[in-house]
């Protein structure tokens, strides 16, 4: 961005193998110094469609954006669906790589147009200062194409830690397709770009090396997805609710987390929330019903919605307003419902769902906000259990001159420690999200250690440690978590790589021929057998190596001190995993 | 007594339960009740459930009841988000395991 040039690039041979997550980890890895400042001129930002994003495999349209992340100051990786990553895919593009940025005190916005064989930086100050869902509608009045638009919002444009990546839906109804995670909308938002476009046209699915194999494992893997009663179909014969994903979006965890005394309440406080189901996914299905009954075609609210083309599991949703059946937003994650709900005692679905539109238009991560707006509560700025409190505060983010709208913004850690609050949830500086790593010890040895900073998606072990996994059944009161966590977190790392959801380990880790229909299509694609754990141990080393040069350190693979010394009710429990386990994760890595 | 929060379908076992409120059905407690004695006397089978939970902790169905437990009951679909379900050793979702890991 330095003199708005730019030049293609054929793909290195040492990349041919690598997208998504390691595609973007690569590159930042080797060409950003890990020392340098975030929101300055050597950082870059990175876009990569995950392998397969294009092909005809179920649910591989993921897209990853990485960068050295302004919030903990280490390598970032984070994805999304939507459809910017199919048409990069169809466009042969293997990844965007935004480097330098505009002299100092440019006061111009940039937007990245990609097409066939040619990109362009258009100048676009219109799209500049706006709410995102106006944005993606100018854009698309813009472009006839019905183009893939990813970007930063008004917080990301005032380089604000907050912020995330957005992108637009299929329908282009609105920005929520976030790539969250870890402030990388202000890297974008100091490259001074608001928006990267995405033309498919005369664009073709990218062709597997070998046909035959990729097709015969997609289909073994979509008949594993459609089986499972996590991802499966939307009802059973009967008519009877069947998939969990498809009626109740990932927010059916609300319930069960609750249950299971592990649903972080009121900044961490308890296990439980006495208003969990009143935001659960199963009333957000109750009221898509009551609305499709009472405003039949207006009715706008939807579960079993896609996220991106081609995925199967449809776990995505548009909340509805009760009063007039239009969408509020879409969709409601679990996540988010926790962070601007239980997270801040707030029971009121149209009050989360009101929070979470704000946080898509303004261009926030929900996880980080939600704990932003935690710390704000734990501050004693507003009340726990005040969501009319919290959608004020949340709404001078709008307004440039305000300071608590700049706190807002900025996440978790700034806002805690502006106020003195002394339990402030983050790992590496970001925020937790919403499993609390007392009860459930090995996701809390993955926040601790992840290279991303506190991510339940980084190793996903909850139900591997409340339940047990494979023959190996782990004792939740077992201490012994690192060997359980590192295996998740090298199997992410490829799942992140190839374009599928990670959602798809629900049904290949439980369905044995999924894995390998899995394993098939990749590889097909590819020519070439991958090793999946060592695929995924190579883009962690990757990202350690970085964040050790950045000057991260085993201290930095803690959590807070609360979360050692103050017991979580109902279980009564602290996180008592010894420093020892924990650095056994990394150790020789 | 016994305090018996239901979920998803088996919300069905509660005339006029909605889903955005608890569904609380409250038996009488019986000395010595496993949990798959309370779960026949509901008339389920364990084929229609996920998940389920004594006072937090993962329901097996050789548990023991005590006189004020709250226990949490998933219908089949309602499972915490992860693969390896028919190994996961409660012998509530699939049928075909027979060891207790711990």
């Amino acid at each position: 961005m330095s003199d708005l040039s730019h030049r293609w690039e054929k793909v290195p041979p040492e990349y041919e193998t690598l997208g998504g997550r390691a595609f973007t980890s690569t590159v930042v890895a080797r060409e950003v110094d890990p020392t340098c400042h975030p929101l300055r001129t050597f950082n870059k930002l990175v876009v990569s469609p995950g392998l397969l994003a294009g092909t005809s495999a179920p649910s591989s349209g993921r897209l990853s954006v990485g960068g050295k992340s302004p919030l903990t100051g280490g390598i970032k990786e984070a994805n999304a669906g939507g459809i910017t990553a199919t048409k990069l895919g169809r466009l042969g593009v293997k990844g965007i790589i935004i480097e330098g940025m505009p002299p100092a005190g440019s006061k111009d916005w940039y937007s990245i147009l990609v097409r066939k064989g040619k990109a362009e930086i258009l100048k676009t100050n219109q799209y500049a200062g706006v709410g995102l869902y106006d944005l993606i509608g100018k854009i698309w009045k813009d472009h006839a194409s019905k183009p893939g638009i990813i970007g930063c919002g008004i917080a990301g444009q005032r380089l604000l830690k907050g912020a995330g990546i957005f992108g637009n839906n299929i329908e282009n109804t609105d920005p929520g397709r976030y790539a969250g995670r870890g402030g990388l909308g202000a890297v974008l938002g100091s490259k001074r770009v608001v928006a990267i476009i995405s033309d498919d046209t005369g664009g073709a699915p990218p062709q597997p090396k070998d046909k035959a194999r990729f097709e015969a494992g997609s289909k073994k893997l979509t008949a594993a997805l459609d089986t499972q009663a996590v991802t499966g179909r939307l009802k059973d014969d009967k008519g009877k609710p069947f998939g969990a994903l498809k009626n109740y979006g990932t927010n059916v965890l609300q319930n069960i987390l609750n249950e299971a005394g592990g649903l972080p309440t009121r900044a961490f406080k308890t296990g439980r929330f006495e208003n969990a189901a009143k935001i659960s996914g199963e009333a957000v299905h109750e009221l898509v019903d009551k609305t499709r009954e009472k405003f039949g075609e207006a009715a706008e609210g939807k579960y079993a919605h896609t996220c991106h083309v081609g995925c199967v599991m449809k776990c995505s949703n548009a909340v509805p307003y009760e009063k007039t059946g239009k969408m509020h937003v879409s969709p409601l994650e679990y996540e988010t419902a926790w962070a601007l709900g239980t997270n801040l005692g707030v029971g009121v679905l149209e009050d989360v769902a009101e929070l979470n539109r704000l946080c898509n238009d303004l261009g926030l991560d929900t996880i980080e906000t939600g704990n932003a707006l935690g710390m704000l509560m734990e501050g004693g700025m507003i009340g726990f259990g005040d969501g009319k409190g919290a959608i004020k505060a949340l709404k001078e983010v709008y307004d440039a001159k305000s300071a608590l709208g700049r706190l807002v913004g900025s996440g978790a850690l700034t806002v805690g420690q502006a106020l003195g609050v002394t339990r402030i949830p983050v790992v590496k500086g970001q925020a937790l999200p919403a499993y609390d790593p007392r009860p459930i010890r090995g996701i809390g040895v993955t926040y601790a250690t992840s290279p991303m900073g506190a991510d339940h998606t980084a190793g996903y072990t909850i139900a591997a440690e409340i339940l047990g996994i494979k023959k190996k059944v782990t004792d939740p009161r077992a201490l012994e978590k690192s060997e359980l966590s590192r295996n998740f977190q090298a199997t992410t790392a490829y799942i992140d790589s190839t374009g599928y959801c990670l959602f798809i380990a629900f049904a290949i880790l439980d369905i044995d021929e999924g894995f390998a229909g899995m394993k098939d299509t990749v590889n097909a694609f590819l020519g070439k057998e991958i090793d999946v754990t060592q695929f995924g141990m190579d883009v962690l080393r990757k990202e350690r190596g970085f964040n050790r040069a950045a000057g991260l350190t085993e201290k930095d693979d803690r959590l807070p001190e609360f979360f050692r010394k103050e017991p979580l009710p109902p279980h009564n429990v602290t996180f008592d995993v010894p420093p020892e386990e924990i650095d056994k994760v990394y150790k020789g890595v | 007594m016994i305090e018996i929060h239901l979920y998803g379908i088996l919300r069905d076992l509660v005339k006029g339960s909605c889903a955005s409120e608890d569904t609380v059905l409250r038996v009488k407690y019986t000395r010595g009740e496993t949990f798959e004695q309370l779960v026949a006397r509901l008339e389920l089978a364990r084929k229609d459930l996920g998940d389920c939970f004594i006072n937090g902790t993962l329901a097996k169905h050789s548990d023991v009841l005590h006189d004020g437990d709250r226990i949490g009951l998933f219908p089949f679909n309602m499972r915490l988000l992860c693969g390896g379900q028919y190994l996961k050793g409660h012998g509530f979702i699939e049928s075909d395991v027979d060891i207790d890991h711990y």
